[in-house]
């Protein structure tokens, strides 16, 4: 990156976030300057170098959009004023009065801070009705939903000047709106035909990226950006950090994850998103040690950030480091004792100490401050899971999965919760979303193939098994004798006897388990069938492992064993 | 004779509290001539020729009466008063100013003078005024004025007020005598000899005779003679524009035969306003587009724009085209002006009660109840209110007073059918809508109402023969057509309904219909195509209705159904999750979504999953793969 592009690109970034402050979309200004503020400068005398040929670099670029003639700049002259006023009472969180303001303007900006004002108003009265977390009324008839929305929608569909597919605000106000009405095919092709207009709206790419329930089609949509985005560096750039994103939420580790990464660490070296980006990586890579590294550089470089701080959280109480958490769950009550965040490092912390009222206390808080907080509806399922209520674990996953259908936690909860209840069909299907979301955890196909198991789909529990196996880095012979006792039950006994072996002579590789002793049980009960008592008796003599059953089946062999071969 | 609306004639003084002293206001043109009749054509009976002459020629009012009366020489020579000229005088200015007593008191004194039946006629007239209708009665019965026609209107008029409805018709007759009787018309040579100079000519008497007449088959309840004789007054004379509001308010005339009553009209060349302005009352739902372009031409070249009864026309319009919103504000600008605007005031109910508006109605009914406690319209408002806040005995009260205020006044009636249906009392709900039917022959609304009841009764002959009625009322409806289509569905007609549907669907997009009716044409439409396999397509109306309310579990769980039908599993499972999570205890549903898990487990989508796996292992374990494959073997 030259000092010219350096310049390009900076600007370019912040001319957007200033648009994107005067919108409304404060997430994504915030990220774009951000953004700006963490890139890789050029060294003072280049930069001063370039400046003197050509100072205009330095300017603020002035919008470009200049109204044909003096009748639209006289009307956009006063709508400005009634804009400007708007957009105070939006800041001021008096929604319906924007929209009322600008009931009769019609330039794309006022259009898009009315229609937006709406839905937010919409939105809030939404919460204000439902009956708060898990609360009564939420599990009943009542479904709750954006009444504001058709009105939206109808206005943008109608609305006159051609100004919906040329404009890329309105077009992602367009597209959110659609999501919301759960049409998301349509939603996600207005949020796409926007970036490929304006690739600086970070809000609308999280947008467009919530909306993707499997990687496959997260792919197709990269691919089509691929094709359709300019070919400018700056759009380049934009389409990495998504790229990104998109592998980090689904948990893909590849070459390219790293490249990219790479690559924009070189342009944005101090970015914290970016090294946030990299924990959350490693963390899915279930990495924690090193995700745990990273978390802590970010913290010192960036000490007030919040955001996925969370998710450190977790991965303290996943590696029981009950005083770091509990230092952590202090740090980020100090910072702000009500930001979901906070909340959920705290409710993580009680967690682990056993306390899983106050925990469920402080997910709730989590979510009344921002419903659509990701972790904290699974996790606070996990904890009435603790509490053993299944039905409200149920309705927590069922949230959590509505929010953010990626989180195979949930969907794997949710299987839980079902098979709990002897479900199995539903367990089944869960386990299934949750597999779907991580193909290559050999939980997910173990689960399903004890779903299959219950339903007495016993070749199908087979071939999930085997899949599980496949996957496992070290084999692992509780599959092995699992897969042995299941070929059992089909009378595949020459299958089963194949896997017991196998099973067995893992004793040799790995160390000596229940499963093997198990496995080891049956081979000899088979030598025995089969009169090779010498076998049976050096295979049920070493038996020494295992619970007490077993061991005296085992003794028991050995003993017949003895007295046939004496005999 | 007495054309008392001050509107009649822009030439007229008219009276004005700040008019001189010299209260000139005697706004009855009298104008004998006007009347076809004989009576009024002898100068014998002539009313003016009394006072005229006094007029000074800056007062023109006279000035149309003068040629009438014909009178040769009264307006234009200047005769010494005779006495009773002078006492009628009087007696007229007494009148105009509201001194009842003088005028009652001269009156009499001029009766006795001359005895003429037009003084008999201006004296009842105090009286009438005064609200003495059977001293009035009692002055004009009788052999001796037997033969002015105006004596006998004004008897029929008090009559009635009276509500002795028998004798009124005995006075007023059975029929109109000068129905067919050419020369009637003819014989009053007026039209033949003042047509040049004498262009406004009052409202016929014959015209107004026919009305009454059908004021009083209305109240005896013979409703096909009243609506005749009300076609026959408006046909008699167009400007008896009280007789063309009743066909129009009480829905006697289906809305063709309306627009077909409104080219019979004889209007004058010269009177298209008229034309267009009767126009404009009409039924909107057959010639909306007709009306559009009436509604322009009255704005642009009579520079009637901002009247508020063409806004109510155009919000009558807004109404039937569902949008609520702006009518309700066009209403509301209406409402601005004059607050109690009985005209309005029924539309503007409904369209509050249609956006939910409990709070607005809430104020309105409290108004209306402060200010015109008796009023028919405050009942029905209240009534409203409670079926809004869904206090459906309460409301029922209030409707059935409302009907007992004014018998013919529809909204209340439907509203107290309406009570009933809500309740889902079938049989009440029909007998009330039943008798909206005969009330309001020309309207096709309580058909549908019927035949919708039928169809929740599950009577489809019943319904349907109901539905077809209405259907040749008014065939435009979307509503209408779309019960139709339910009607055929339920038969099994499907490519009927399907057709029907279509239909209403197209009426909807003419109209420019803009509510919640699409969200069931669509979904109609939908199951329709549900039925007959054409899954995809169904699924795209489910989709459009998805636009217009996405928190219908039914329209999932139709969905998700299909998504069964067409075998994609997974589609299935998820929006029947959605529609479980709107609605829990959904029975359908979880059955539904019990056979798609069931097949899940079958066929499911774990083909697709395992190559998708496959494809991944051999990404992770490029090296590793040989020993797996081993156990792959065994």
């Amino acid at each position: 990156m030259n000092v010219e592009q350096y310049f390009h690109l900076s600007s370019i970034l912040r001319q957007n976030a200033i648009l994107l402050e005067e919108l409304s979309f404060y997430q994504g200004s915030k990220w774009l300057l951000e953004a700006v503020n963490s890139m890789q400068q050029p060294s003072t005398e280049d930069q001063l170098m370039v400046v003197r040929e050509a100072p205009h670099l330095l300017k603020l670029g002035k919008e470009s959009s200049s109204p044909s003639n003096e009748e639209e700049m006289l009307l956009a002259y006063h709508e400005t004023n009634k804009i400007k006023l708007a957009k105070t009472y939006f800041d001021c969180k008096e929604y319906d009065r924007a929209a009322h303001v600008l009931k009769d303007c019609h330039s794309w900006k006022a259009t898009f801070i009315k229609l937006y004002s709406m839905y937010i108003s919409g939105d809030k009265r939404k919460e204000e009705e439902s009956d708060g977390i898990l609360g009564q009324n939420n599990s009943n008839n009542n479904f709750y939903c954006n009444k504001n929305i058709p009105v939206i929608v109808k206005e943008l569909e109608t609305l006159e000047h051609p100004n919906l597919n040329s404009n890329s605000h309105l077009l992602c106000l367009y597209g959110i709106v659609l999501l919301e009405n759960k049409n998301s095919t349509k939603g996600q092709e207005v949020l796409f035909k926007s970036l490929v207009l304006n690739p600086f709206n970070w809000s609308c790419w999280l947008e467009l990226l919530s909306s993707f329930t499997s990687f496959s089609e997260a792919t197709v949509y990269l691919s089509k950006f691929h094709k359709a985005l300019q070919n400018a560096f700056e759009y380049k750039i934009m389409l990495l950090f998504f790229r990104l994103t998109v592998n980090q939420v689904f948990f893909q580790s590849s070459e390219e994850i790293n490249s990219d990464l790479a690559t924009l660490s070189a342009i944005f070296p101090c970015f914290s998103y970016l090294n946030a980006q990299k924990a959350l990586i490693a963390y899915n890579m279930l990495d924690y040690n090193n995700a745990e590294i990273l978390f802590d550089q970010i913290l010192l470089s960036d000490p007030l950030r919040l955001d996925d701080l969370d998710t450190y959280s977790n991965i303290l109480y996943v590696m029981e480091k009950d005083s770091k958490l509990s230092f952590l769950a202090q740090f980020a009550s100090k910072i702000d004792k009500f930001r979901p965040e906070t909340c959920c490092i705290v409710a993580n912390y009680y967690s682990l100490k056993f306390e899983h009222e106050k925990a469920i206390m402080y997910y709730k808080r989590a979510l009344t401050l921002n419903k659509n907080c990701l972790s904290a509806w699974t996790l606070m399922g996990h904890e009435f899971v603790e509490l053993k209520n299944s039905h409200a674990a149920i309705e927590s996953y069922r949230r959590a999965v509505d929010t953010n259908n990626k989180d195979f936690r949930a969907w794997y909860g949710l299987g839980q919760a079902y098979e709990v209840l002897d479900m199995h069909l539903y367990s089944l299907y869960y386990y299934q979303r949750a597999c779907s979301l991580k193909p290559l955890d050999k939980r997910m196909w173990q689960a399903i193939g004890n779903c299959y198991e219950k339903l007495g789909e016993t070749k199908e529990s087979v071939k999930c098994y085997q899949k599980a196996l496949k996957i496992s880095t070290v084999v692992d012979t509780q599959l092995l004798y699992k897969i042995g006792t299941l070929y059992e039950v089909l009378n595949d006994i020459k299958t089963t006897y194949n896997y017991m072996k196998l099973c067995f002579e893992e004793e040799y590789n790995q160390e000596v388990t229940e499963d093997t002793s198990k496995a080891k049980l049956w081979l000899a009960r088979y030598e025995s069938q089969q009169g090779n008592w010498s076998f049976t008796y050096k295979l049920a003599s070493d038996i020494s492992y295992g619970n007490s059953n077993i061991i005296e089946e085992a003794r028991a062999l050995a003993r017949e064993a003895r007295l046939k071969l004496d005999r | 004779m007495m054309t008392i609306s001050p509107s009649m004639s822009h030439k007229r003084a008219v009276l004005t509290p700040n008019n001189s002293s010299k209260v000139t206001g005697r706004p009855m043109g009298n104008n004998g001539g006007s009347v076809s009749n004989k009576a009024f054509s002898t100068p014998k009976f002539d009313p003016n020729n009394g006072f005229n002459p006094e007029i000074d020629e800056g007062v023109s009012f006279l000035g149309t009466s003068g040629g009438v009366a014909g009178a040769p020489g009264v307006s234009t020579t200047k005769k010494p008063l005779s006495l009773a000229d002078k006492l009628r005088l009087w007696r007229h200015d007494a009148l105009m100013q509201h001194h009842y007593n003088t005028a009652q008191y001269i009156g009499d004194k001029v009766l006795s003078i001359t005895n003429d039946p037009n003084d008999a006629f201006w004296l009842a007239q105090v009286h009438y005024q005064q609200g003495s209708f059977l001293t009035a009665r009692n002055l004009l019965r009788g052999d001796q004025f037997e033969d002015s026609l105006s004596c006998k209107y004004l008897c029929g008029l008090c009559l009635i007020a009276l509500e002795e409805w028998d004798e009124a018709l005995d006075v007023v007759g059975e029929f109109n005598p000068y129905k067919m009787d050419e020369d009637v018309t003819d014989a009053v040579d007026f039209e033949d000899v003042d047509i040049d100079n004498y262009t406004d000519g009052g409202i016929k008497l014959e015209a107004s005779m026919c009305y009454l007449r059908g004021k009083i088959y209305m109240n005896m309840n013979n409703f096909d003679r009243a609506k005749d004789c009300f076609r026959e007054a408006v046909l008699a004379d167009f400007k008896c524009y009280e007789a063309f509001d009743e066909l129009i308010t009480n829905n006697y005339l289906s809305p063709q035969d309306e627009w077909e009553l409104l080219e019979q009209i004889n209007f004058d060349q010269a009177d298209e306003l008229v034309k267009l302005l009767y126009s404009t009352r009409l039924n909107k739902l057959a010639h909306s587009s007709k009306f559009l372009e009436n509604e322009q031409k009255l704005q642009d070249e009579y520079n009637l724009k901002g009247n508020n009864d063409l806004n109510l026309a155009k919000a009558e319009l807004l109404f039937l085209q569902c949008k609520f919103d702006t009518c309700l504000t066009v209403c509301e600008t209406i409402l601005k002006d004059n607050q109690f605007s009985f005209n309005t005031l029924p539309l503007y109910l409904s369209c509050l009660y249609e956006l939910d508006a409990k709070n607005k109605l809430f104020l309105v009914s409290h108004q209306l109840a402060e200010y015109h406690p008796n009023h028919y319209i405050t009942w029905l408002s209240i009534g409203i209110y409670y079926i809004s806040i869904k206090k459906i005995n309460e409301s029922r009260i209030f409707f059935s007073k409302s009907t007992m205020l004014a018998p013919n006044f529809a909204p209340a009636w439907i509203g107290f059918a309406h009570t009933f249906a809500i309740e889902g009392e079938h049989e009440q709900a029909i007998s009330a809508y039943s008798t909206a039917v005969r009330l309001f022959p020309g309207s096709y609304l309580p058909y549908l109402f019927l035949g919708m009841q039928y169809l929740q009764m599950n009577n489809l002959t019943l319904a349907y023969e109901y539905l077809s009625n209405s259907m040749l009322i008014c065939d435009r409806d979307p509503l209408l057509l779309n019960e139709l289509g339910i009607i055929y569905y339920h038969r099994g007609e499907l490519s009927k309904a399907e057709h029907m549907f279509n239909r209403s669907l197209e009426q909807a997009h003419n109209l420019k219909i803009d509510s919640k009716l699409y969200y069931s044409i669509y979904s109609n439409l939908a199951h329709v195509n549900r039925k007959l396999g054409n899954f995809q397509t169904a699924l795209e109306y489910f989709e459009n209705v998805r636009k217009i309310d996405s928190k219908d579990s039914n329209i999932y769980a139709s969905m998700g159904l299909i998504y069964l039908k067409m075998n994609k599993i997974d589609q299935a499972i998820q929006t029947l999750h959605i529609a479980l999570s709107i609605s829990p205890n959904d029975t359908i549903s979880s059955e539904l979504l019990n056979k798609a898990l069931s097949l899940n487990m079958t066929i499911g989508y774990e083909n697709l999953l395992n190559q998708d796996v496959d494809a991944l292992v051999r990404r992770l374990h490029e090296g590793s793969d040989e020993e797996d494959e081993g156990f792959a073997d065994d």
